[in-house]
């Protein structure tokens, strides 16, 4: 499969001219004069850092958001795509990173939701329909079932149906790949080819640059909200892409610290719970153990477990030895157990208040901060805030502002300053830089890494393989609920990958 | 204690339940569109004052008689609860306020706004309405009220109660078998699924709150021009809540909401009709009063776990205001 | 412990307001216009109605505030629902929605009558605060079956506590006729339900003469009560733990869970303390003004306090000056019936545009706010990345 199929009948004219696209939010210029052209049967990476615009450049073309300038047009001729009806009218279809589907509804009435062809629903037809189109560009998919009973891969496909239901020449996919296993992730790449060859294009917004420079045709890199660079596979590198995409070189491997590793701090055994069906791990002071896995297969309910904020049906949680069953979620913190929650709105940081009352969200009850009253010591708590901001780089001008107002990456490390000052045994970090951009990246590994060279224990669940081995001294994979198999960090992603999916004999880890 | 006795409280339940039925209908709308009402005890008490002008108005004033009299009744307390929902629009869709805050100022604007329109049409009174007031003649159902002892329950009905029984046709028709009944679902469900394959969700939860203060209105209105037969300030007696608790236990189903407002319906009508018999004639006559709200709460709290609401309702939806 | 990165280039950021500057004015500005809004909207119904908007509200305050008594008798009417108002906000700031307000201030009547009658033997001002506190117990134990309901299994509060208000009818009704019931009618003398009349000891004292008001507006010191009672609730918002941890149980209750916080403990003591205030909200009428409990008692109070609380936007110190707005226009409605032609119910009809107008300024305002506070964050932080590229 050689990229250059298809890519770009260079003598055809473009399908769609963006030009000079300007995107103003308050205080923000997430696009400024972009401009990006597609080409028909090719497919067309968008790269950058989290923050770049390349989200907002697709919701523009998608009509979700009108251009504060500049123009766009299609087979030559300038048009206004002032909603997603009309984008899709012009043959422009997306598929959102995170699915836009109706979990009681079934596949074929998700697919036919705005388009169901008259004001009374006929359920057979629209399911022979919908069976049709999936038949003839060769996806599985049951038409009848409740989405909420689909698998991540497979409500994927529901959302490209949508668009080939409606005919689309385009199709734009906003970080495709975040949810699926390596397997499925070749699956859809299959399908995209074939969709290529079929004459559409596709726009693959990504920043997994291993997998751009494997689909695409050609390469468009943001930065900060502007184009910094156009290339094709062939002439360039992931170290090159890196670059462009953030302005200096990129280290994409910290140093390591080397540690002896110490006694088990956490004993995790025979977790079951939610979608945890057998859970099995310890994690030794001065390691940091990676538990590598695609979202939906128990990390959530790893992580509220072992945290207190779900129950277990069954299984014992030790921490240096002594057993967490029925604690609450703060006689565990207590323990000294530091927490970075893979979702900092829902269950990190309280938004609607201030920088100074977060810092001290989970220490509240302890003195120096409270006595015995009750009454709480709001001059000790700011001090407490001005230390951490600084040593941790926290950007706001004042702790007074509300957390709401920082960035993602200022709040991660609000959290971080909050959990690590702490000076926790045992720091459980879930998805901990997610949606953060690369200077942001480096400061939390670094983090991370201080706690073990400190001898700490870190238990990290990352859906990120990256950084998976930039850390990790032991790889786990989970699939369904249980470890399914051990690496160390020097194993080849193909095996983690297939650990990943449950290929592979059930090894007990250590 | 007999079966009459029985019949007669089963008489009055299927009454009440026509008023919890219509009005848990129209919170059914709302909320599966994602809008939370809880302002639809407010709803009906428009519809208890505009109903019963209405039909004093026509029936009496103008001579139009029965059963157009009370007709217009009904229609103008729908008409009225559909206008009064429109406040609970603006603020829940346009201006996205919270949900249940804007459903208590609802509610307590209403028992005001209620006084107010009473001295404008009741010629200053402010608490009650005027008498002479018509309500439909009664019927009874053929057949089924010959049966001795509880055939009593089928007997002295207004027509319009049948009308409450036959509305689940066209209800679930609309929900489950239209083109909007699917993209109203939706906008309940993930009102970001709607908005992103290009549907509005501002107009349907508009047209989901107009809709519950239509039905909350005519309920409103049968209670007072039907069953009570005047307006008197205070007389929706939290059925706008009970409706709601039906509702929950139903789990916003339009064919299950039946029986649970036949079960809210029957406990109205304890303390009515079934004061004589043994264990309740024992309790002092104020408890006995208390027992629909007591069955309520019961029935709240036994099953409140085991039900799964639209999943967006009382959310709001941050799409661009309005749209 | 964290290593510390190299201290970002310092540059002048643009010079703004303070936080708590920025938040007050825009909350001054939202009074403002939601005021100028309900006025405007009530001149116009006014004007529809053919009277004149000056006479009308000219006629409500003289009546109110320039009228002999007039201060006492607002101030008099205020009392109750400032407890009625704090207890529903305390619940507010953690979410929970206690519209039971109105029960528990009944079932706190028939405690504090109960305590009145039946403990008639304490000596002197100690039977008046034996049964003030009969008042709080009885409105706390109430609330606590709604709270436990609400987080053993999960019952919404809002249908729980407005059934718990039917119930209270019952029960004020069943008190009547049964253990409190009135035993010394005069003999042919046909009495309305109600009960003995308290001991003089149980009564709060008049405050009216202190400032030269007469005793008919029966203005007491639960006036003072109740300001001290804002002043407390203040501080268990803002300067103690459970206020804190109510705080971010409303905002976040995810975030609040994740940091330790037990929701259920916390839902529990708010619902207590608001049960405790609301038992206060009937004793003005129960000690101050009666001394005795009618049939005829003075409900709407808990409703009352609900729209109060919104118009003094769940604030302590906004719900004093609401509530004082609220008994204004309620003193003024009866100005209304004497000097002008327009019905006394207009005044509800003002007051519910000007909750619903309050309640949506504030919200706007809130929302522009925070909008501006993200939109100079973002600015800011763009400056500082800015400058660090460039060094």
């Amino acid at each position: 499969m050689v990229n250059g199929e298809g890519a770009g009948r260079d003598s055809a004219p473009p399908l769609v001219v963006m030009d000079r696209i300007t995107k103003i939010f308050p205080g923000v210029v997430a696009n400024d004069e972009v401009s990006l052209d597609l080409r028909v049967g090719e497919v067309h990476a968008l790269i950058g850092e989290n923050g770049a615009g390349k989200s907002t450049l697709m919701q523009v073309l998608y009509g979700m958001y009108p251009a504060d300038g500049g123009t766009i047009a299609m087979n030559g001729e300038e048009v206004r795509i002032t909603s997603p009806r009309v984008a899709i009218a012009r043959g422009i279809g997306m598929v959102h990173q995170h699915f836009v589907l109706v979990d009681p509804f079934t596949v074929a009435e998700n697919v036919i939701l705005g388009d169901e062809g008259s004001p009374l629903l006929h359920p057979e037809e629209a399911e022979a329909k919908v069976a049709a189109i999936a038949a003839s560009y060769g996806f599985q998919i049951d038409p009848h079932a409740p989405v909420e009973e689909l698998s991540v891969g497979e409500e994927q496909r529901v959302e490209i149906l949508k668009a080939l239901y409606r005919g689309v020449d385009i199709l734009i996919l906003d970080e495709p790949t975040a949810v699926l296993t390596p397997a499925e992730t070749q699956d859809l790449f299959e399908n995209l080819r074939r969709l290529r060859a079929d004459g559409k294009s596709i726009v693959f917004i990504s920043h997994k640059l291993d997998e751009v420079l494997e689909i695409a045709d050609r390469i468009t890199v943001l930065r900060r909200g502007k184009v910094v660079g156009q290339t094709r596979p062939a002439e360039t590198s992931k170290a090159k892409l890196a670059e462009m995409m953030v302005g200096r070189p990129v280290l994409f491997e910290l140093e390591k610290p080397v540690v002896e590793a110490g006694g088990p701090v956490l004993e995790l055994q025979g977790l079951v719970g939610g979608r945890l069906h057998g859970f099995d791990l310890t994690v030794h002071a001065g390691e940091i153990v990676g538990v590598a896995g695609v979202e939906g297969n128990g990390q959530r309910d790893l992580a509220d477990a072992i945290m207190g904020l779900r129950p277990l049906d069954a299984g014992h949680i030790l921490l240096e030895g002594e057993d967490l069953a029925g604690e609450t979620t703060r006689e565990i913190r207590n323990a000294g157990v530091g927490f970075i929650p893979e979702d900092r709105h829902d269950q990190g940081l309280v938004l609607a208040m201030t920088l100074w009352e977060n810092t001290v969200l989970g220490r509240h009850d302890d003195a120096p901060f409270v006595n015995k009253a009750g009454v709480l010591s709001i001059k000790t708590i700011k001090e407490l805030s001005r230390k951490l901001i600084a040593m941790f780089d926290v950007r706001a001008r004042s702790i007074d502002v509300s957390a709401g107002a920082l960035s993602g990456g200022n709040q991660q490390k609000l959290i971080l300053a909050r959990e690590l000052e702490t000076d926790p045994r045992m720091l459980l970090a879930a998805q901990p830089t997610r949606g953060l951009d690369v200077g942001a990246i480096e400061f939390v590994w670094r983090q991370i890494l201080d706690q073990k060279a400190a001898g700490r224990a870190v238990l990290l669940i990352s859906a990120e393989l990256d950084e998976i081995y930039a850390l990790s001294d032991r790889i786990v994979t989970l699939y369904e609920g249980r470890i399914t198999a051990e690496y160390p960090p020097d194993a080849p992603p193909e095996e983690v990958g297939r650990g990943m999916l449950g290929d592979v004999a059930e090894k007990a880890a250590s | 204690m007999s079966f009459g006795d029985l019949g007669f409280a089963i008489q009055i339940a299927f009454t009440y339940y026509t008023v919890i039925y219509l009005t848990g209908l129209g919170g059914l709308f709302s909320e599966r569109s994602g809008i939370v009402n809880i302002g639809l005890e407010g709803m009906m008490i428009i519809g208890t004052v505009t109903g019963s002008f209405g039909a004093y108005y026509f029936g009496a004033k103008l001579g139009w008689g029965v059963p157009m009299g009370p007709i217009m009744g009904l229609l103008l307390g729908m008409a009225c609860g559909a206008l009064f929902a429109s406040i609970h629009a603006l603020a829940t869709v346009t201006f996205r306020i919270d949900h249940i805050v804007s459903g208590v100022v609802i509610n307590l604007v209403a028992v005001g706004l209620a006084r107010f329109l009473s001295t404008v049409f009741f010629e200053g009174q402010s608490t009650q309405s005027n008498p002479g007031q018509p309500h439909m003649h009664t019927i009874d159902i053929p057949l089924l009220h010959s049966i001795p002892g509880i055939g009593r329950a089928f007997e002295g009905l207004s027509p319009f109660v049948i009308v409450a029984f036959l509305v689940v046709i066209p209800v679930w028709f609309a929900l489950n078998r239209t083109r909007w009944g699917l993209r109203l679902r939706s906008a309940g469900e993930n009102p970001e699924a709607t908005r992103s394959l290009g549907v509005r969700v501002a107009p349907l939860r508009w047209e989901g709150v107009l809709l519950s203060g239509a039905f909350a209105g005519v309920a409103g209105a049968f209670l007072s021009v039907e069953i009570v037969n005047n307006w008197r300030e205070g007389q929706t007696l939290g059925l706008g809540f009970i409706a709601l608790a039906a509702l929950i236990l139903s789990n916003w189903n339009p064919v299950r909401l039946m029986g649970a407002a036949f079960l809210f319906g029957f406990a109205q009508a304890i303390p009515l009709a079934l004061r004589d018999w043994p264990i309740i004639r024992s309790i002092p006559e104020q408890f006995v009063n208390m027992a629909p709200y007591v069955i309520t709460i019961v029935v709240l709290a036994g099953f409140v776990g085991k039900v799964r609401p639209p999943a967006a309702a009382g959310k709001a939806y941050e799409g661009s205001s309005g749209l | 412990m964290a290593t510390a990165p190299a201290s970002p280039p310092k540059i002048a950021l643009p010079k703004s307001r303070p936080e708590w500057l920025e938040n007050f004015l825009g909350q001054l500005g939202a009074l403002v216009l939601s005021m100028l809004i309900a006025i405007g909207l009530g001149a116009i119904i006014i004007i529809l109605y053919g009277e004149n908007p000056l006479d009308v509200y000219g006629a409500i305050l003289s009546f109110s505030i320039t009228a002999n008594d007039g201060p006492a008798y607002v101030l008099s009417i205020a009392t109750p629902l400032i407890f009625s108002a704090l207890a529903i906000s305390i619940c507010f700031k953690a979410g929970l929605f206690n519209i039971g307000v109105e029960g528990q201030f009944l079932v706190g009547m028939v405690t504090a009558s109960w305590a009145a009658l039946r403990l008639d033997f304490l000596p002197g001002p100690l039977l008046m605060w034996v049964v003030l506190l009969f008042g709080a117990l009885g409105g706390m134990a109430y609330a606590a079956v709604p709270a436990i309901l609400k987080v053993k299994t999960g019952a919404h509060e809002v249908v729980t506590t407005i059934m718990m208000n039917g119930i209270a009818i019952s029960i004020v009704a069943w008190a009547l006729n049964g253990p409190l019931k009135f035993t010394n009618a005069p003999p042919g003398q046909n009495v309305d339900l109600r009960t003995d009349p308290f001991a003089k000891n149980a009564l709060v004292p008049d405050l009216g003469h202190v400032f030269g008001w007469g005793p008919a507006p029966h203005l007491s010191w639960l006036l003072p009560l109740a300001l001290v009672a804002t002043a407390i609730v203040w501080f268990i918002v803002k300067r103690m733990r459970l206020g804190y941890e109510a705080r971010a149980v409303g905002a976040s209750s995810g975030s609040a869970r994740a940091g330790g916080i037990s929701i259920g403990a916390v839902q529990i003591k708010l619902f207590l303390i608001s049960g405790a205030l609301a038992g206060l909200v009937g004793m003005q009428q129960l000690l101050g003004d009666r001394g005795y409990l009618p049939k005829n008692y003075e409900a709407t109070l808990g409703f009352t306090g609900i729209a109060v609380a919104f118009l003094g936007q769940n604030n302590p110190i906004g719900i004093v000056f609401a509530a004082i707005l609220w008994a204004i226009l309620a003193r003024g409605e009866s100005g209304l019936q004497i000097e002008t032609d327009m019905p006394r119910e207009f005044v509800i009809i003002l007051q519910g545009i000007l909750i619903m107008s309050v309640v949506i300024t504030y919200q706007l305002a809130k929302r522009r706010l925070a909008r501006r506070q993200v939109r100079r964050a973002a600015a800011e932080e763009e400056l500082v990345t800015a400058a660090e590229e460039a060094a």
